[in-house]
């Protein structure tokens, strides 16, 4: 029987916490509200990471203790372009990926989700330490780079060839885009993008399938939107558009042994209560049906479209997206 | 996308020396990203002032407003992180520092992000007043 939980991820948040509107603490307090675990990104709330001072982990360890919010995941990167003139060896990534073990654990956290084309290669070296620190690693499939990206089916076969419970993957929602994102579509607007663009991208949506696909059966991007492509932003809308992808949720089936972790992508929560790309009334019947046990966590990247001088919206969005996913989860009767 | 954290507002100042000279120009920043990197993955900084770019070389960044790196330097630089959330410094070095009157400042920040093919950037330019 399946059991879907409900997490937010605190990316959703960034905005919030950049401009000091809110701190670590009024985060927590904020999921504490609102009834949700928590996913975390270290390098981006915790000075310091992977090796933060005493002093941020004795405050981390009283906002667990005060406020008991569950550590669901935390989301990390292997920075292989650390310098400008080489990119990391395969130890000095495994080296990197250790230590972001040993402080997923020392968090509180018994899950890591790796960034996508996060080489695959370090997995197997890092995977003793993964066993000791009691932490699990999941890739992430995220639109633009998913089962079809050569690193992702490289670290898929990792997983398949350890079959170590320790392995698994992080699916992003929105691989399962059922439209381009309209506020997406109105940011580039707003800064410029032609229209002919924006209907030629809407209209390959509208076929059912997503420009990625459509642009990879073409051999490229055709000749035709080419020629619509008058600016440096019209190509940048199109190369974009590539992130959102129309895949069928049985694109999961023969993956669901080791899905770990789902982000719930937000592009947009509309006045309706929905997300306006994603399905997830399907998506979590899906769900329910193949047995998933697991969180679904918030991604809010709607703060990224936001338009010059305005403001984001980001907790009425979390906010919204909470309560669709306890409806939806609610409605199973589980 | 991230231009809405480049250049916060009211910070672009003429700068004091230890002498009380002024010999340069600051301007603040918040990284155009969403996480902190260590230093050496800042790509590039650049500086436009009046349509004019000023040397690279005249350019010293500051990850905490005390310790400061060339850009050169900046390149090997692992143990500073630029965090998020945190306003990073440029200071451009300048005898005499920006004229009075009007300008037009450009602050240009390019990081290097390992999933993202190629280093990408943020850049905003404001109206200062040097008074």
């Amino acid at each position: 029987m399946s059991n879907i939980k409900r997490s937010v991820s605190f990316y959703s948040l960034q905005d919030q916490y950049a401009r000091g509107k809110m701190n670590l603490e009024d985060i927590f307090k904020f999921l504490k509200e609102i009834g949700a675990e928590m996913e975390f990104i270290s390098d981006q709330m915790m000075k310091g990471s992977p090796h933060p001072s005493e002093e941020s982990l004795k405050e981390w360890d009283r906002l667990m203790s005060e406020y008991k919010v569950k550590p669901v995941c935390n989301d990390i990167f292997i920075n292989t372009c650390l310098y400008k003139n080489r990119t990391l060896t395969t130890k000095e990534s495994t080296d990197a990926l250790i230590e972001e073990i040993k402080l997923a654990n020392r968090l509180g956290f018994k899950l890591i989700r790796l960034v996508s084309k996060t080489p695959p290669e370090i997995i197997e070296p890092a995977l003793p330490y993964a066993e000791k620190y009691d932490v699990t690693l999941a890739i992430e499939i995220h639109g633009g780079m998913s089962f079809d990206h050569p690193m992702t089916k490289a670290f898929i076969d990792v997983i398949q060839k350890t079959k170590s419970p320790y392995l698994g993957i992080v699916v992003d929602a929105g691989i399962f885009c059922r439209r381009h994102p309209r506020v997406a579509t109105n940011y580039f607007r707003s800064l410029g993008v032609n229209e002919d663009v924006i209907k030629y991208i809407d209209d390959i949506f509208a076929q059912g399938t997503d420009p990625k696909q459509y642009f990879t059966k073409l051999g490229g991007r055709p000749k035709e939107l080419l020629d619509l492509c008058k600016t440096e932003l019209d190509h940048m809308y199109t190369i974009f558009a590539d992130g959102y992808e129309v895949s069928d949720f049985s694109i999961l089936d023969e993956h669901m042994p080791y899905l770990k972790h789902i982000h719930g992508k937000v592009y947009e929560m509309t006045d309706e209560g929905v997300e306006y790309s994603i399905p997830y009334d399907e998506f979590i019947k899906y769900l329910d049906k193949k047995g998933y046990v697991g969180y679904i966590s918030t991604e809010y990247e709607g703060n990224r479209f936001t338009l010059d001088g305005a403001e984001v919206k980001e907790l009425e969005q979390v906010k919204k997206h909470q309560e669709m996913l306890k409806k939806y989860i609610d409605e199973l009767g589980r | 996308m991230f231009d809405n954290y480049v250049f916060s507002e009211n910070t672009c100042k003429n700068v004091l020396n230890k002498k009380g000279e002024v010999n340069g120009f600051e301007i603040k920043t918040l990284i155009t990203y969403y996480r902190g990197i260590p230093l050496s993955m800042v790509h590039d900084v650049k500086v436009e002032v009046d349509g004019v770019e000023v040397p690279r070389e005249s350019i010293k960044f500051s990850p905490n407003g005390e310790d400061y790196f060339t850009l050169d330097e900046m390149e090997t630089v692992t143990t500073y992180k630029w965090e998020y959330g945190q306003e990073a410094t440029a200071f451009v070095e300048k005898e005499g520092g920006l004229s009075k009157g009007e300008h037009d400042v450009k602050l240009t920040t390019v990081i290097r992000v390992a999933y993202i093919p190629v280093p990408f950037e943020g850049t905003r330019t404001r109206k200062v007043v040097i008074e």
